[in-house]
């Protein structure tokens, strides 16, 4: 990662009125957001011929 | 010359306990071999997740602790489980807050499940200084400031003269020793129960499926908006189909 993107420096932040995030964070709760909407929304694998599941 | 009888064994404290431990949680809920078919879900695999970056955590940090700051800030397999240890902390805490968000948004207390959410909650509780005692614990002067930041946190919240982030000692004994003993023994605690009371099913798709929501066993009953009826006892637990751990599955995918 860190010879794609220069983190040789502090982070940025998002300000948002008394709301203040830096963008790593941001990006992390981002990310969770999407898993767990994936979670919900992708099918779980089947197991096999025959199975219910 | 008195001889000492045996204590009879309906008074053996061994025997009580054995039979309370064994009625509250009998080998087959223990160690079931089914699942119901609801369970076949993503959102259903974050629990698991969450203990196996747990896992991940303990045996890093043990072999860290067993070789010491020189070894991990100077030695090249030193900085590669300091990694380990520190990813697979971002880990757990990010299959912990789906594991939240998915159990928060179906109501997982329901059925008689209070105690499973409140032990969840309060792990993902004492799992945070669990964590930021270890930053306060790694030796360098990323550590010197986390530590004189967060004093000054501990003082303006009013408790900074129970805990000195300043101390070294002190941090690394609640590091190592005491707040994981904390995590894992409230774990242990959470999953026991969530076998004893069995994972809480999904809300019903409609009124015509809303029968009843499944019920712990041995928890309350429930009514079909997924409010919990009453106290203990008199549990509702429709037929929702199990499915074998290994993968197999029978019966109908929803709750009928």
């Amino acid at each position: 990662m860190a010879a794609v993107f220069n983190l040789n420096h502090h982070a940025s932040y998002a300000h948002w009125h008394f709301i203040s995030l830096s963008v790593p964070n941001l990006i992390v709760i981002v990310l969770a957001l999407i898993v767990f909407v994936l979670a919900i929304l992708v099918p779980f694998p089947k197991h096999g011929p025959g199975s219910q599941t | 010359m008195s001889v000492t009888q045996p204590p009879s064994p309906s008074r053996s404290w061994t025997l009580r306990v054995r039979e309370r431990a064994v009625e509250a949680l009998p080998p087959e809920k223990l160690l079931a071999d089914e699942q119901p078919t609801y369970v076949a879900s993503w959102i259903y695999v974050f629990g698991v997740l969450s203990l196996s970056a747990l896992g991940v955590i303990i045996l890093s940090g043990c072999i860290l602790a067993l070789k010491g700051p020189g070894w991990w800030h100077f030695t090249g397999i030193g900085h590669f489980f300091n990694s380990i240890h520190l990813w697979s902390v971002e880990l757990f805490f990010f299959f912990m807050v789906v594991h939240l968000w998915g159990k928060y948004w179906m109501a997982a207390w329901r059925g008689g499940r209070r105690q499973v959410w409140i032990t969840g909650a309060v792990t993902f509780l004492v799992a945070i200084p669990c964590a930021l005692t270890g930053y306060v614990s790694q030796q360098n002067f990323d550590s010197q400031w986390i530590s004189a930041q967060a004093k000054d946190a501990m003082n303006a919240a009013g408790i900074g003269a129970f805990f000195n982030l300043l101390n070294f000692g002190q941090m690394y004994s609640y590091h190592i020793l005491l707040l994981p003993l904390a995590v894992v023994a409230l774990v242990v605690v959470h999953v026991l129960l969530v076998r004893k009371h069995g994972v809480v099913p999904p809300f019903a798709l409609s009124d015509k499926l809303a029968v009843e929501t499944p019920a712990s066993p041995d928890g309350g009953a429930a009514r079909p908006d997924g409010g919990e009826a009453g106290a203990e006892g008199g549990a509702a637990e429709p037929d929702a189909g199990v499915a074998r751990a290994g993968g197999e599955a029978s019966g109908p995918a929803e709750p009928s």
